[in-house]
């Protein structure tokens, strides 16, 4: 109170007027700290999106692209994709995919998923999308939030998986059939040759031309039986266990083997016609022969599909330089031009849904590399196509 | 000789320097502005002129007049109520003692909050305050200069003395123009004051090389000028007055005052008297009370008054105590205290409150109640 005023307060040495330049630096000071908190989160914030292996995008609700992480500049080098639509950069097209996932999350306001296939850089590439939508009170427009993240190798591998699970399986059923069908096999060969032995000694006794039909019956017995044995040692070779060691092989017979497979596919359907030009004598090649009978296999499906109820299907063995080749003609529906470059891609299909997953001929592809040969397609839509198969002679 | 500071606002002086009141406001940031007047000024046409000015630079501007002379404290509160609902920025006050001293409580309210009674006292400001111009109207207060502002407690009938360096105001804008429209009683009470001012802090024990010659030349330019001007306005004189009101503003606001604006303060907050009326009746008293600290002091003043004397110094101060008596008495003052305070028996209650007010502190002559009590006798 006034009481205790003293002299010394009334001249104030120590006091100024207070003017607002503490009241300002003050405020800086509290201003700069917390500018170096949120600059440390935004920090730690940018290590943990930096961190995120998947494609990030913020899109508006027109889908213009808002920001992005630097799996997208990997994705897309040298691409500014700010105010560019999602789908003109993934898909290059005009409007937005229906299937586009970001649409769903803002409508039901919830996460929503999608896989998609996008052709980026002349690959395919398989993604499992994530949207989430952002909505914020403080924003005029709802945004979205995506991540893609690049399964096509997690997808490639599991086809291959399924593929060789079921190789696999085939391979215990037809060990166990073989096993079945041999033993009966080998006694009704045991009893007709029995029978022919029996039969020289019936010769005297029995009208010529009964004797003659008996020869002739069990002749076919026997022969039908090997062919029994045949198929079953084929069916085994097929499916043996992929990662064989590479042996001489002989494409004919690879060819006669696989065909032997699908004969009775063909018989059932009279209409289409199968012709085979196997040229010998033909060199080896060095190979594995079950993997080699899983691309005459695939190229063989894919004609029976491409013909259709009636055609014809051409097999033909022949020798270029120091190629030994495998052709497959059919007459079939022929494959549009702009799908010949994506044939070999994985995932690429243009068969219903159950009907294909688009593997078959990114397998055969990669088979055929793997024996250091090229696999080629032509092609006349309408009329027909021609895979052939190239690989060296050793 | 002992440390000391001088500390005064930028002054603008001269006969029209109210045109400047625009860009003065403008230039402290001025957005909306919250002026503080009273209705005497309403009525002489002021009021609209400044806001006139500040429209023409497309200033907005809010209005307090809600004043009494001697503001009260409940006022203030209410003028700081006004000023943060229109979130005002600069305060401009015009008028004599009493707005300047309101606009003063209503910038430290605002922006430190609480109560005027928070205040009381020296240095009790911790924030700034929001930029000030003030426009004296009357030249006595010094209020546009100082670091003083005497608001009224009515519930315990005191004047607060606040003090702070933080109440000096930006810029004091003093247009002798403004006080032709005076009446002669207000300009004697003014004028008055601010020799009131003059002499107690001349003979303050703050004094300083820089306090003392604007002391003097307060006195001086007051007692040539105050019979002019009251009696018949003449501008020259008021111009005169002017000048000596804020030497003596700058004087106290250094240098501080004494016994005499203490009692005053007491007497004002008791019986809402005119502060500048019960000056005169209590500075020759107070004067001669002070003699035996600041004699040559004292004889100084009444050689700037009298000019050159012959006599002892002993003489010149026992003489400078009649010769106020008779000026005030020949401009037709009221020199008895009786006509101010209806009951004797009430004068030690008012000397025990003026001896705690901070305006006594430098005083020459060390007082206590009852030498206060003596002053008031021989004043009574």
């Amino acid at each position: 109170m006034s009481t205790n005023t003293s002299l010394t307060d009334l001249m104030g040495i120590e006091h100024n007027k207070l003017n607002f330049f503490q009241e300002l630096q003050k405020n800086i000071e509290e201003l700069t700290t917390i500018n170096l908190q949120s600059e440390d989160q935004r920090r730690e914030i940018a290590a943990i999106l930096d961190g995120v292996t998947d494609v990030m995008m913020v899109l508006s609700e027109k889908l213009e692209i808002i920001s992005v992480n630097h799996v997208f500049e990997e994705l897309f080098p040298g691409v500014n994709p700010i105010g560019k639509t999602c789908y003109s950069l993934f898909r290059n097209v005009e409007r937005a995919c229906p299937e586009c996932p970001a649409f769903r999350a803002l409508s039901t306001n919830s996460v929503c998923k999608e896989t998609a296939i996008f052709r980026i850089d002349g690959r395919n590439l398989q993604f499992d999308m994530v949207a989430s939508p952002l909505k914020n009170p403080d924003l005029t427009e709802n945004r979205i939030l995506i991540f893609k993240r690049d399964v096509t190798l997690e997808k490639e591998y599991q086809a291959k998986f399924y593929q060789a699970e079921k190789m696999a399986t085939i391979g215990v059923l037809a060990a166990g059939v073989a096993h079945e069908i041999n033993n009966p096999m080998a006694a009704v060969a045991g009893f007709a040759e029995g029978i022919q032995r029996r039969l020289a000694r019936l010769d005297e006794s029995v009208p010529e031309d009964l004797a003659d039909d008996l020869h002739d019956y069990t002749d076919t017995i026997l022969k039908e039986c090997l062919r029994c044995q045949e198929i079953v040692k084929t069916l085994l070779s097929f499916s043996r266990p992929i990662a064989a060691d590479f042996l001489p092989v002989d494409i004919n017979q690879v060819a006669k083997d696989t065909l032997r497979l699908l004969d009775h596919q063909l018989k059932k359907n009279n209409s289409i016609k199968l012709t085979t030009e196997l040229i010998t004598p033909i060199q080896h090649v060095h190979g594995d022969e079950a993997q080699l009978k899983q691309v005459i296999l695939n190229l063989m499906t894919n004609a029976v599909d491409a013909v259709g109820d009636s055609g014809e299907i051409k097999v033909q063995t022949f020798i270029e330089g120091d190629n030994v080749g495998l052709r497959v003609f059919d007459s079939g529906c022929g494959i549009p031009p702009e799908n010949i470059d994506l044939l070999f891609e994985p995932f690429f299909t243009t068969k219903s849904v159950g009907h294909g997953i688009g593997i078959g001929l990114s397998t055969c592809y990669n088979i055929v590399s793997d024996h250091n040969g090229e696999i080629v397609v032509d092609s006349n839509p309408g009329k027909g196509s021609c895979f052939t198969v190239l690989l060296p002679i050793k | 000789m002992q440390i000391t500071k001088f500390a005064i606002p930028e002054v603008i002086f001269g006969n029209g320097s109210i045109k400047f009141l625009a860009s003065c406001a403008l230039r402290l940031g001025a957005k909306r502005v919250f002026l503080v007047s009273d209705k005497g000024l309403e009525s002489c046409g002021w009021v609209k002129q400044v806001i006139d000015l500040l429209k023409d630079a497309k200033l907005e501007c809010i209005y307090f007049n809600d004043l009494t002379a001697n503001p009260r404290d409940t006022q203030v509160h209410r003028g700081a109520e006004l000023y943060l609902e229109h979130n005002a920025d600069v305060i401009i006050g015009l008028g004599g003692g009493s707005p300047i001293d309101a606009a003063k409580g209503i910038a430290t309210i605002v922006s430190n909050g609480g109560k005027v009674s928070d205040y009381e006292g020296a240095n009790r400001i911790s924030h700034p305050l929001p930029p000030m111009i003030f426009i004296p109207t009357t030249a006595g207060s010094g209020s546009d200069v100082s670091q003083y502002a005497i608001i009224s407690d009515k519930e315990r009938e005191v004047k607060m003395a606040i003090i702070s360096r933080s109440l000096v105001p930006n810029i004091s804008i003093i247009d002798p123009d403004l006080l032709v429209t005076k009446s002669r009683k207000l300009i004697l009470a003014s004028g008055v004051d601010a020799l009131a001012h003059a002499i107690e802090s001349y003979i303050s024990r703050l004094a300083s090389p820089f306090t003392e010659p604007q002391a003097l030349n307060a006195i001086k330019l007051i007692a040539e000028n105050l019979e002019a001007a009251a009696n018949r306005k003449d501008p020259e004189a008021l111009t005169q007055l002017a000048i000596a009101s804020t030497a003596a503003g700058m004087s106290f606001s250094n240098a501080g005052l004494g016994v005499g604006h203490a009692l005053a303060h007491a007497l004002g907050g008791r019986y809402d008297v005119m502060h500048g009326m019960a000056l005169p009746i209590l500075l020759p008293s107070v004067m001669r009370f002070n003699i035996p600290s600041c004699k040559g002091k004292i004889a100084t003043i009444a050689r700037t008054i009298n000019g050159a004397s012959l006599c002892s110094i002993d003489e010149q101060a026992e003489q400078v105590c009649d010769t106020l008596q008779k000026m005030f008495e020949d401009l037709g003052i009221p020199m008895r205290l009786r006509d101010l305070v209806p009951n004797e028996t009430d004068l030690e209650e008012i000397c025990k409150v003026a001896i705690n007010d901070a305006c006594a502190v430098p005083n020459p002559r060390e007082a206590n109640w009852q030498d206060l009590l003596g002053i008031c006798k021989e004043a009574w």
